[in-house]
């Protein structure tokens, strides 16, 4: 996931070619590396390079892969033209290759012609069937035609051959989310912590959808990945800090009037509540008795 | 953002002047004892006309969306950027 340096440097380099002063090929490769998903501004600054036929040629072999990354973009616009003479190019340089295979493939999928996109992935799995892409594109495909049951068996099945593909377990993840089977959703949000154990983004997701599942065991559990969530992101995140405090209120709320083990401190969430009002007082002093209502309403506030 | 505000600050005004009109419309209809089918026409033209200012309004005034990261192995063309495409062209070699 994008850090704050990084992401300040690519607003810098964006606002830098909006305003006209160079730099399209170092924004355009780091968005590349980033793999950040800015079609617009993408499609924008790559044409500025390579309608120019000077910057073209500085490019080198590199011509090749910002004409990948513009067709994409392009295809993210609905500009369909811009990407098939994109395809155009790339074809006349590389006639049998499967990476531009797959772009018209694609192609086709952005058109609408589920039927013919189908057919040009079969086409190019019949060479080789464990490719990755390909399948994942078939997976993508489903789901574009709104057959997200026929998604998820795909990439189940996917994932039974290509058990550590953590991308394919988030997709998977948040199909679940969006069909409220949290239960799984959860199943899938432990299979990438426990594979990528350093990444907040997967602990923040596990413990909203614990809390969505409710109960009190789920909420303790909540409680715990907020905290990490926490740790990992050095306090910054706002979601878990406010994911703490939800979680508490919520666990005394169902504890009411049972005994009070009191195992875990308060200091948790008083200290969360402090953190979140120094953010807000930072950068929306405007929402800050907002902020302070809705955490008295919590008990978390004096 | 204030024009989007002031948008949906009108197409309120006007929806509630068209309920008030309707509630008109009804009190006249039960003096003189008629079956009370629809608001006339002209209200429901303003309802229209209300609607369509204050979802304008909406989609206006909030701010920036952020999204997620992108799962760009996943990713699909058919959103709702159809709708907007960019105007451009790749100028032939």
């Amino acid at each position: 996931m994008v850090s704050k340096t990084e992401e300040a440097e690519v607003n810098r380099l964006e606002s830098q070619a909006d305003n006209g002063g160079g730099g399209e090929w170092e924004y355009l490769s780091l968005v590349r590396k980033l793999k950040l998903r800015r079609p617009d501004k993408v499609l924008k600054h790559g044409l500025t390079i390579l309608n120019d036929p000077k910057k073209r040629s500085s490019l080198g072999h590199d011509e090749w892969t910002l004409y990948e990354q513009v067709a994409i973009a392009a295809m993210d616009c609905h500009c369909l033209d811009v990407a098939q003479d994109c395809i155009k190019v790339l074809q006349k340089k590389f006639p049998e290759s499967k990476r531009v295979g797959r772009l018209e493939a694609m192609l086709l999928e952005a058109k609408g012609s589920w039927a013919e996109a189908e057919k040009a992935y079969l086409s190019l799995l019949e060479d080789n069937p464990l490719d990755q892409v390909i399948l994942k594109r078939r997976v993508a495909l489903t789901k574009a035609q709104g057959d997200i049951s026929g998604a998820i068996q795909r990439l189940s099945e996917y994932l039974e051959v290509f058990m550590a593909d953590h991308e394919a377990w988030r997709e998977l993840a948040e199909i679940y989310v969006s069909l409220q089977m949290y239960k799984q959703a959860a199943f899938c949000y432990e299979e990438l912590i426990l594979s990528q154990p350093m990444i907040p983004l997967y602990h923040l997701a596990y413990a909203d959808v614990l809390y969505t599942l409710g109960g009190l065991e789920n909420l303790q559990t909540a409680k715990k990945y907020y905290a990490s969530t926490i740790d990992l992101t050095g306090g910054k995140n706002n979601r878990a800090l406010f994911g703490v405090c939800l979680c508490t209120f919520a666990v005394a709320q169902l504890t009411k009037g049972r005994y009070k083990e009191d195992k875990e401190s308060p200091e948790l969430q008083s200290l969360a509540a402090a953190a979140l009002e120094k953010d807000y007082k930072l950068r929306a002093p405007s929402k800050l008795s907002l902020l302070g209502s809705t955490l008295r309403s919590l008990k978390l506030s004096s | 953002m204030a024009v989007g505000f002031a948008v949906g600050v009108l197409g309120v005004l006007i929806l509630s002047h068209a309920a008030y009109s309707t509630i008109q419309y009804r009190t006249l209809l039960k003096i003189t004892e008629e079956e009370f089918s629809g608001p006339p026409i002209n209200v429901v033209f303003e309802l229209l006309l209300g609607l369509v200012l204050c979802m304008w309004a909406a989609l206006a005034v909030p701010g920036k969306v952020v999204s997620l990261p992108s799962n760009l192995d996943f990713m699909i063309f058919n959103h709702r950027g159809k709708a907007f495409p960019l105007e451009c062209t790749l100028k032939s070699k």
